[in-house]
């Protein structure tokens, strides 16, 4: 049987086909529609924020540190502080307009400051309150691979006036039409016509998101079709509300290096350095304004074309009547107010990043770290991150001019945390650090010299029925075999020093005194010091790793130092506080840990030691007045050759560690005195840590000793020196020769109470 | 006979050194008290994990911006919302470090999360603190009691 196709026959066919492909293309764009937009919608990086700062009355607070911290939150200056981001210092009175965070809302503060201290703060009303929280600088995100940034917004979040601004320049009809406007695709058709040329467009807010979720920016009559059909599908499935929503979420606004800045949330924030909410009228008006051009109208990039744009903005609005008129000559001559690039989300300290990123990566897989928009909160303080990256550039420099050219290569890496806690405040990898790469914090394993030595003094002074502060050792020579060689430690000075108090061995960082404390407390007992101070690897039994041979990360090492520095409570080292979901609760948090390893008084001890470090040791040279208000000590180290540059130091709430040396492990003409200390005297000149208070040892009885023999003396004797002694060890022997200057140890209520319950249990 | 005078001399003597070390805070350390030398009212510490958190709730900061957090730490442990209460208490501690009532609630809160070790160690940490009272001292041998 033959077919005979008629002309209609043929025409009717190829209609149905017609029908069917478009029909599939509809039911394809439609899934794609729902799909996009019932998902998730957008791909939001995890953010991560170092920590927000607490005002509180009766809390220290430094001037210039708080001047630090609100210029790296972009706040300015103003003699007359009236909107969210403006400040003023006068004599002891800081007023500040809040912008607002978390619980914290935005707001007008008097903060007044009485001897260092914050003696009131009271809000606009004058009303006294207790605690005000400044916002947390944004430090990093954990980016998709395209590299999309953005903040989400809620349709509460959204102010009225980004609404109107948006319809007035946008789409004027948008409430009144289904996705696509007739009126203008003709506008635009015919002025393109007219010009030969794509000179406008005619795109709805519907279509221009239709673009935007699933277009190129290719302007062809087919992507054309397609981006009508997504809008009309995507007015037919959603309201109006959702539409705008998701349009104010997805708009393009900038690109920020590699990161694309979406949506006006991330838009706000990248620009103006605030919420949303915060925007005044002309900035709003700069940012919608951007949307025609986000290149051409970037105010960074041109000023002048975004001032242009923005005052044309401010017209049509005034011409709406959405802004008064009365204003807009005003809001035409504002600056255009654009914070500046610190305040901006890239990982801006990568050692850091490094460190929370290896915390994060314990809990979360990478694609819910670069999606789920969790909001990461950390310990980092910029204010101190800022410093420390400084001073080391600045020392590098200072050691450059000082031994020539042959330091040009030489690298670093720096600690800073917060002893008690373990938070970890500031930490740079490199001599360079806003540079990627190699993160020497936590991966160069280096000899860390005569930093091992208090791990040893603290074993035996924590056998404190054998050792005390003024326990002799002996600094002559010394000659063991050790893997079938000789070994014969030399002291730095290439001097032997007799018979000396165990203190003054470790201030002066004797090395044949140490070795031979080390050989008489055995291997056994090093190890067990070890593993309470946190080292978890096994100690090599040959008698170097008593001055100095042991290797350890920067970090491993102030683990260590942090237990020391706590009286003996050990705090692992954490750079997170907690993260948040999307919709702001905790999802994880990093509690405060603690755990008692050594008991304080022989770690009372040995930090006395680490004092006279700083008063008359290696690290000499602070006033004594700033040594007792920040109860200092510390301890410097240098390695075989001097490849190694390391100090260790506590002053205040803090402890910092500080390492210089070469990558290729090529000899330095540095000591822990001449390059590390540098590093660390200089960010603590810089940030001036408060003064603590003293903790209280019950346990401990401070008592006139020699110098040299450990023996009791007196205040007018000379070489004497107060000694703390866990009571009951202290010495009572007064020699000859100071039998008219020593003052005899008073004993106390526990000395005679002891001996009477010694008569009681004998009798 | 002589030996006899010398133990009921050595006896007054030190029944009245105790009353004076008692009466000197600062010679009672983290091990020096028992607690079970104390009246029935510290047992009941010790057995009644709600009369003890009832008492440490009363332990007010010296500083009133740290009481407030305090409040909150408070209402927040109540509610059973330990993560929350915890947050509050080290926002008080990087205010000051030297308030034994937040060390307190510390301890109370690992001993109610089930974090024994940790509960001691912060008891013991608290015990350091030169300004605390009598009570308070009191009160965290009762958390180094409670972890052994």
């Amino acid at each position: 049987m033959k077919i005979k196709f008629t002309l209609g026959s043929l025409a009717l066919i190829a209609l149905v086909i017609f029908f069917v492909l478009s029909a599939a293309l509809v039911a394809i764009i439609d899934s794609r529609v729902t799909n996009k937009l019932e998902g998730i919608l957008w791909t939001i990086p995890a953010k991560i924020y170092a920590r927000s700062l607490d005002i509180a009355e009766g809390s220290k607070v430094n001037k210039s540190y708080l001047i630090r911290e609100l210029d790296m939150l972009s706040y300015s200056e103003n003699e007359n502080p009236s909107k969210p981001g403006e400040f003023r210092y006068q004599k002891n009175n800081l007023k500040i307009f809040l912008r607002g965070y978390d619980d914290q809302k935005s707001g007008l503060f008097d903060i007044f400051i009485e001897e260092g201290k914050v003696s009131k703060i009271t809000n606009q009303l004058g009303i006294s309150v207790d605690i005000i929280r400044l916002e947390p600088i944004a430090i990093g995100g954990m980016y998709p691979s395209h590299m999309e940034d953005r903040i989400l917004l809620n349709w509460s979040q959204v102010p009225s006036i980004l609404i109107d601004t948006i319809l007035s320049i946008e789409d004027q009809n948008f409430f009144n039409h289904r996705g696509i406007s007739l009126r203008s695709i003709f506008r635009a058709f015919f002025t393109n016509v007219k010009a030969r040329d794509i000179e406008q467009g005619g795109s709805t807010i519907t279509q221009q998101l239709a673009k935007n979720l699933f277009f190129t920016s290719e302007q062809t009559i087919k992507r054309k079709v397609m981006e009508a059909i997504a809008a009309l599908l995507i007015e037919f499935h959603y309201s109006k509300e959702e539409i705008l929503l998701a349009y104010i979420n997805d708009v393009f606004l900038a690109q920020s290096g590699k990161r694309a800045i979406h949506g006006f949330g991330m838009g706000a924030q990248h620009f103006f350095g605030t919420s949303v909410a915060n925007l005044e009228a002309e900035q709003v008006a700069l940012l919608v304004g951007m949307l025609k051009g986000p290149s051409l109208y970037n105010p960074r990039r041109n000023p002048n074309n975004a001032t242009s744009r923005r005052n044309l903005v401010l017209d049509i609005l005034q011409k709406g009547r959405y802004i008064d008129s009365s204003l807009l000559e005003d809001y035409k001559s504002r600056p255009l107010g654009i914070v500046s690039p610190s305040f901006r989300s890239e990982t801006k300290y990568p050692a850091f990043h490094d460190l929370v990123r290896l915390e994060l990566r314990e809990n979360y897989e990478d694609s819910e770290l670069r999606t789920q928009g969790l909001k990461v909160q950390t310990n980092l303080d910029p204010v101190l991150q800022d410093s420390l990256e400084y001073n080391i550039k600045k020392t590098k420099n200072q050691l450059v001019k000082k031994y020539g050219d042959r330091l040009i290569e030489l690298e670093g890496a720096a600690i800073a945390v917060d002893i008690s806690t373990g938070e970890i405040k500031a930490v740079v990898g490199s001599s360079d650090p806003a540079k990627f790469g190699f993160n020497r914090s936590i991966n160069a394993i280096r000899p860390i010299g005569s930093l091992v030595k208090p791990f040893i003094y603290l074993t035996a002074l924590n056998k404190y029925d054998q050792y005390n502060l003024t326990t002799i050792l002996d600094d002559s020579k010394l000659s063991i075999q050790s893997g079938g060689e000789i070994w014969e430690p030399n002291n730095f000075d290439k001097k032997f020093h007799g018979k000396i108090p165990l203190h003054v061995a470790l201030w002066q960082s004797y090395n044949i005194a140490s070795a031979r404390l080390g050989l008489d407390l055995g291997y056994d007992s090093v190890q067990e010091t070890f593993n309470k101070l946190g080292i978890v690897k096994s100690i090599e039994r040959y008698p170097s790793l008593f001055i100095g041979s042991f290797e350890m990360s920067p970090f491993e090492a102030i683990q260590s130092y942090q237990v020391i520095a706590a009286d003996g409570f050990y705090s692992p080292l954490r750079s997170i506080r907690d993260i948040k979901d999307l919709k702001g609760d905790i999802d994880l948090s990093y509690p405060y840990k603690i755990e008692q390893r050594i008991r304080p008084e022989p770690v009372h001890l040995l930090k006395f030691a680490m004092k006279q470090t700083f008063i008359s040791g290696t690290a000499r040279g602070y006033p004594r007045k700033k040594i007792d208000s920040w109860e200092a000590g510390g301890k410097t180290g240098t390695s075989d050759d001097q490849r190694d540059s390391w100090f260790v130091g506590f002053a205040g709430d803090l402890l910092v560690l500080v390492w210089l040396g070469f990558d290729d492990n090529r000899p330095t003409p540095l000591t822990g005195r001449s390059g590390a200390l540098e590093v660390w005297k200089n960010f603590i000149n810089d940030i001036q840590p408060s003064s603590i208070e003293r903790n209280d040892f019950p346990r401990i009885k401070y008592i006139w000793t020699d110098k040299k023999d450990g023996l009791v003396s007196g205040e007018k004797c000379k070489n004497s020196l107060l000694v703390p002694f866990i009571i009951g060890t202290e010495p009572n022997t007064i020699p000859s020769v100071r039998s008219k200057c020593a003052t005899k140890p008073k004993r106390n209520q526990s000395d005679v109470m002891q001996k009477l319950k010694k008569v009681f249990e004998e009798g | 006979m002589n030996n006899f005078r010398l133990i009921i001399f050595l006896s007054v003597v030190f029944v009245l050194l105790s009353c004076a070390s008692n009466q000197n805070n600062k010679y009672i350390t983290s091990d020096s008290i028992s607690v079970e030398e104390f009246s029935s009212s510290v047992e009941l510490l010790v057995s009644d994990i709600n009369f003890l958190e009832d008492e440490i709730f009363k332990i007010n900061a010296k500083n009133p911006s740290v009481q407030r957090i305090l409040v909150n730490s408070d209402a927040y442990l109540k509610a059973g919302k330990l993560i929350q209460a915890n947050s509050e208490l080290e926002r008080a501690l990087r205010i000051t470090k030297k308030e034994g009532a937040i060390y307190l609630r510390l301890a109370h809160l690992r001993l109610v999360q089930g974090l024994l070790d940790e509960s001691k160690s912060f008891a013991s940490r608290a015990l350091l603190i030169n300004e605390i009272s009598s009570w308070e001292r009191l009160l965290l041998n009762v958390y180094l009691k409670s972890s052994t």
